[in-house]
Parts: structure tokens; C-alpha cells; sequence
């Protein structure tokens, strides 16, 4: 069952504008809050109506704007999970799971009940009110209510972001089980980098209404194809440059950040001498050099000389902030703890690092 | 004691109560979930009893119920019904006086059902007849329950805009407070202490029910 989308809507301060076209995949709508995310899932199921275009849930037409179409939300058969799960209060696990089935007496209801409360690892909760559960529960039991239902797409709103870190951790793993068992057109917002790589292949980032990339995980992480995208996936080294010189392998750009650097060419953007181009470099992707290696003559490895001016810890990483001698930038380093270690740096210190070209992106 | 007046009164609140829940529910439903043009003077208007004099709320209703206004001739001769000086006079004060006490708490707690429960019901399948009675009422039941119990008790003790309406004719539209009234005029205390005593108590269990109504559950 597939998904297809071509949504526009306006308000006085924001404009929504995007088309996709989904096969039965999991798909990650990554984006910062505000970037319209949660608003597209509401016109996907009929929550909200846009001003036009038109939505397709398994070669159904829902809502075509030319046609006059607009399906009711409750004839979608659209699965919906809310941040704040949206529970029936007043009905116990099993009742809010045989909702929308017609109840616990229906016919099949108990079964199908019994069924879904062990494969979400609900069992023995089924006469606990909302109220009595946990937050990994709660948000279970709603995935399991709506899954009842058998329905056509799956939108999930921020489903795990009220939760905390381990809960979160199983109930990713949870849901990519079930879209296993259930394959049916999925889509998740988060504004969770790392949930975003968790769940998915392929992952479209959100901005100010628009799909800034749409892409696979390494395509969006690596290769950022808007200053926005970059920003949005932790490439915190973004800077601009004029370029010098153009060969087939190689863009050589001359930065007030890093001074002169050698950057690996792709063929996605044209650059020709003169030209101001954005280019970044992920902090992760910075080796740091130690300060008794003597330097061979390696110009194409891009050596930049900076003072650190802050360590930061950051879990399992630390990151070091470094005030490049050339352009007085502050060059984001980040490193695993054990190196920082063993490199043995502070504040304060000079240090040598190098930005490998085939880790210089050039976003164009 | 003549227990006319009692009788009337339980009779005309009765009837006054389910009237105001049926068109408060109503009501509320609209005040608690749509937006449009005026809802401020509606709320306003609706709510005008709890502060304007009974006297003058019931000089309204007199003149627009009574023979001089165009709407009272057009109900007491096409529809045949005679309102004003009736029971069904002190009815329609007691409806009016009673209903913002009603949507007060019932529109609160409509509005306190989660606009995600109800949505979460439309996604499951549901129209919107089955999301308000499966999900919004039995939801809000408890400020719908507690409007109800306080509607009820402000249509047995309503007595200004009564007297206007429906006057005090006895053994025809004399309800207990004006009863209490009368009695207290012409110094007949013991029938005086007895219906305050009645309306005392009665008003006392009421908040109490109410108040149990109030606690949450969920």
C-alpha cells in the first residue's frame, strides 16, 4: 500500500508546500520544530485540509482539491499515533485497543485484542486504566489500538519524544519489528537526528514547509545538499569560500575560516573559479594531529593551526572549539574521549588539525 | 402546610432542569469547540442571569411572553400556550435563571476532553454522533452531572423572575420560596421555618452531591 502527496497550505506566517511519493516504507520526515512536520501528517490523514493539491492512500483518492474530494478522516483508515499518546481515559487497555473495532464484544475483537497485547508486550495490563501505566505503555497500547484497526498508512507524530532515553531505545526497535509484521506505508516525524537514523533508510528533511532533501541516511549526513541540511544533522563546520581553481578531482577553495583547502569534486553542483561557494566538514571527521609528529610536505591535507579556546564533554565525545590562526574561526573538533586522553589537550593549547578532502562537502 | 407549593415547586424544577440540560448540552458542545462571529456577545448574553436582578430578567420574559409582544400572542394563539401567570411561567424563569449554572461547569469540562482523544476516536473510524457519545460526554460527564445538580437547585429556589412571570396565585402558581414569602408577610412563622428548614437542607445536599460529582477519577 502506498502513499502519494502533493499538499499546499497557508497561513499569514508559514507556508506548507510538499509532494511525496511512498512505496510500503518506513519514511523519516526529519526536521527542526516548526518546519511543518506534525501539520503535513494532519492533512495526510484529513485533520486538517489543505488548500489544495490532492492525497492518495492506496491508489485512493482521499482528497483532490481540483475534484471536490475530501474523504472524512474517519473513512481514511489512517493509523495515528499522537506525542501524548491520546488515550481514552475512562476505558482500560483492552477497551481503548478494541475502540475501533467495535468494542470488546464484537466478534473477533477478543482475539484480535489478545493478539495485538502480545506482540506489543501488553499482556496482563489489559484491565489497567491509561493512568495506571507507564509512558513506554501508554504509547503501546495506542500503537496497538490503532494497529486494530488494520489500517492502510501509519503516521506517527513524535511518538517517542515524551519518553525517556532506554524506553525510547525499545520502542524503536519495537516499531520497526512491527512495520515488519505490518508492513504498511509508514511515516514517523522526529526532530531526533539520532531516531531519525534508527528507524530509516531514507530520510526527508523538513524546513519552513519544504523537503529540503529527500535522500538516503549517508546522502543527508554526508552529503548535505542545503546550508539547512547541514545544519540540521550536526555538520557544525559550515563555512564559504571563493574558488581558485577547478580540475577534474579537485575544487581548490580560499576561505577566511581555513584559509586555502583542497576539496574532493562531485558532480552534483558546478563550481567554476571565482565563484563563492558553502562548503562544510562534520566535526567527527576532523583528525586531530599530535604534537610531536613532525609534518611530511602533504599539502593536499589541508593543515589548519588554531588555539583551543573550549573543551566540552558531550558523552561519549568531547568537543573542542578551535580558533584557527588564519581566519580566527571557531573550527569545531569533535573526538572520543579516549583520544582526547591520549593526546593530552587543553585549553589554551596549539594544535594541528587536518581536513581530509573527501571529507570536505561542497554544498554548492 | 399546605403542600401545593412544594409539589409545584418540585414539579416546575423537574421540568425546568431537563429542559436546560438538553438545550445546555447543546449549548456548551457549540461554546466549548466552535469558533464564530459573536461568541463573546452569546457567552455574554447567556450568561447575563447569574448577574442581572431576577426582577428585571423576569420583566423581560413578562413582556416578551405576555399578550403585548408580538412572540407571546403567536404562542398563545397559534401554538395555544398560555405561559405567563401558568406553571409553565415560573418553567421558563427557572430555565433561564438556571442555565448559565449549567453550562458553566458543562462547557469547562467539554472543553477539558483532550482535542487529541476526540480526533484519536475520528481516526479510529467513528462519526461524530459516536465520538460525542462515546468519548467527549462520558468524558465530561462530571461537570455535566454537577451543571445538572446545580441547575436543579437553582430552579427550586428561583423567585424574582417567578413572581414576575408566573405570579403568586396560590394553589395555582405559588412556588415554595414565594410561599416562604407569603408566609413570612402575613406571621405565619411556623409554615415559614418549616420551608426554609425543607429548602435549607435540600440546598445543602446538593452542593455536597455536587462537590462529589466534581471529584475526578481519571
Amino acid at each position: 500500500m502506498a502513499l502519494k502527496f502533493n499538499i499546499k497550505k497557508s497561513f499569514p506566517s508559514f507556508k506548507l508546500d510538499l509532494s511525496l511519493e511512498l512505496s510500503t516504507e518506513l519514511l523519516v520526515l526529519f526536521g527542526p520544530s516548526g518546519a511543518g512536520k506534525s501539520l503535513t501528517l494532519k492533512m495526510i490523514s484529513g485533520l486538517v485540509t489543505p488548500d489544495s493539491g490532492s492525497v492518495e492512500v492506496a491508489g485512493e483518492k482521499v482528497f483532490d482539491s481540483a475534484a471536490g474530494v475530501n474523504v472524512p478522516v474517519r473513512s481514511r483508515r489512517t493509523g495515528y499515533l499522537f506525542q501524548e499518546y491520546a488515550l481514552f481515559p475512562h476505558m482500560t487497555v483492552e477497551q481503548n485497543i478494541a475502540y475501533g473495532i467495535g468494542g470488546m464484544r464484537a466478534e473477533g475483537a477478543s482475539a484480535r485484542v489478545r493478539e495485538l497485547l502480545g506482540v506489543m508486550r501488553l499482556s496482563g495490563l489489559e484491565k489497567r486504566y491509561p493512568s495506571e501505566l507507564s509512558g513506554g505503555q501508554k504509547q503501546r497500547t495506542a500503537l496497538a489500538r490503532t494497529l486494530a484497526t488494520s489500517p492502510r498508512i501509519l503516521l506517527l507524530d513524535e511518538p517517542f519524544s515524551a519518553l525517556d532515553f532506554q524506553v525510547r531505545e525499545k520502542l524503536r526497535a519495537d516499531l520497526l519489528n512491527i512495520h515488519k509484521l505490518y508492513p504498511v506505508t509508514t511515516v514517523v516525524v522526529t526532530h531526533d537526528l539520532e531516531e531519525a537514523f534508527m528507524l530509516s533508510e531514507r530520510i526527508a528533511v523538513m524546513n519552513e514547509g519544504r523537503i529540503e532533501q529527500f535522500g538516503s541516511r549517508e546522502e543527508v549526513f554526508y552529503r548535505p545538499a542545503t546550508r539547512n541540511v547541514a545544519r540540521f544533522v550536526g555538520t557544525r563546520n559550515i563555512f564559504t569560500g571563493r574558488v581558485l581553481s577547478v580540475t577534474d578531482s579537485e575544487v581548490v577553495i580560499d576561505s577566511p575560516a581555513v584559509g586555502t583547502v583542497h576539496a574532493a569534486r562531485h558532480g552534483s553542483v558546478t563550481v567554476t573559479p571565482g565563484s563563492e561557494v558553502v562548503f562544510c566538514i562534520r566535526p567527527e571527521e576532523i583528525p586531530v594531529i599530535r604534537k610531536d609528529r613532525t609534518l611530511e610536505h602533504r599539502v593536499k591535507d589541508n593543515i589548519v593551526e588554531g588555539e583551543i579556546t573550549a573543551i566540552t564533554g558531550r558523552g561519549t565525545t568531547h568537543l573542542l572549539y578551535m580558533k584557527t590562526f588564519t581566519g580566527q574561526t571557531a573550527l569545531k573538533v569533535e573526538l572520543p574521549n579516549h583520544v582526547l586522553r591520549k593526546l593530552d589537550l587543553a585549553t589554551g593549547d596549539t594544535v594541528r588539525v587536518s581536513l581530509k578532502r573527501e571529507s570536505i562537502w561542497i554544498i554548492g | 402546610m399546605d403542600l401545593f407549593p412544594l409539589l409545584l415547586t418540585i414539579k416546575v424544577s423537574v421540568v425546568a432542569t431537563v429542559i436546560t440540560v438538553a438545550l445546555g448540552i447543546v449549548i456548551a458542545l457549540v461554546l466549548a469547540r466552535r469558533n464564530f462571529v459573536g461568541k463573546n456577545v452569546v457567552d455574554a448574553l447567556i450568561m447575563q442571569p447569574l448577574v442581572i436582578p431576577p426582577t428585571v430578567l423576569g420583566y423581560y420574559l413578562l413582556t416578551l411572553l405576555g399578550r403585548s409582544s408580538g412572540f407571546g400572542r403567536f404562542v398563545e394563539d397559534v401554538l395555544g400556550v398560555q405561559i405567563v401567570f401558568t406553571w409553565k411561567g415560573a418553567v421558563v424563569a427557572a430555565c433561564i435563571s438556571s442555565l448559565p449554572l449549567f453550562i458553566k461547569p458543562a462547557r469547562a469540562a467539554i472543553e477539558g476532553v483532550g482535542r487529541e482523544v476526540e480526533d484519536a476516536a475520528r481516526l479510529l473510524g467513528k462519526t461524530e454522533q459516536q465520538v460525542l457519545r462515546t468519548i467527549t460526554l462520558p468524558l465530561a460527564w462530571r461537570g455535566i452531572m454537577a451543571g445538572t445538580v446545580m441547575a436543579f437547585a437553582r430552579a427550586t429556589g428561583e423567585f424574582g423572575a417567578t413572581l414576575m412571570v408566573a405570579g403568586n396565585i396560590p394553589g395555582l402558581t405559588q412556588t415554595l420560596p414565594v410561599a416562604i414569602y407569603d408566609a413570612v408577610q402575613i406571621g405565619d412563622s411556623g409554615s415559614a421555618n418549616l420551608m426554609v428548614a425543607i429548602i435549607t437542607l435540600f440546598s445543602f445536599a446538593v452542593l455536597y452531591i455536587a462537590g462529589r460529582f466534581s471529584e475526578s477519577k481519571f
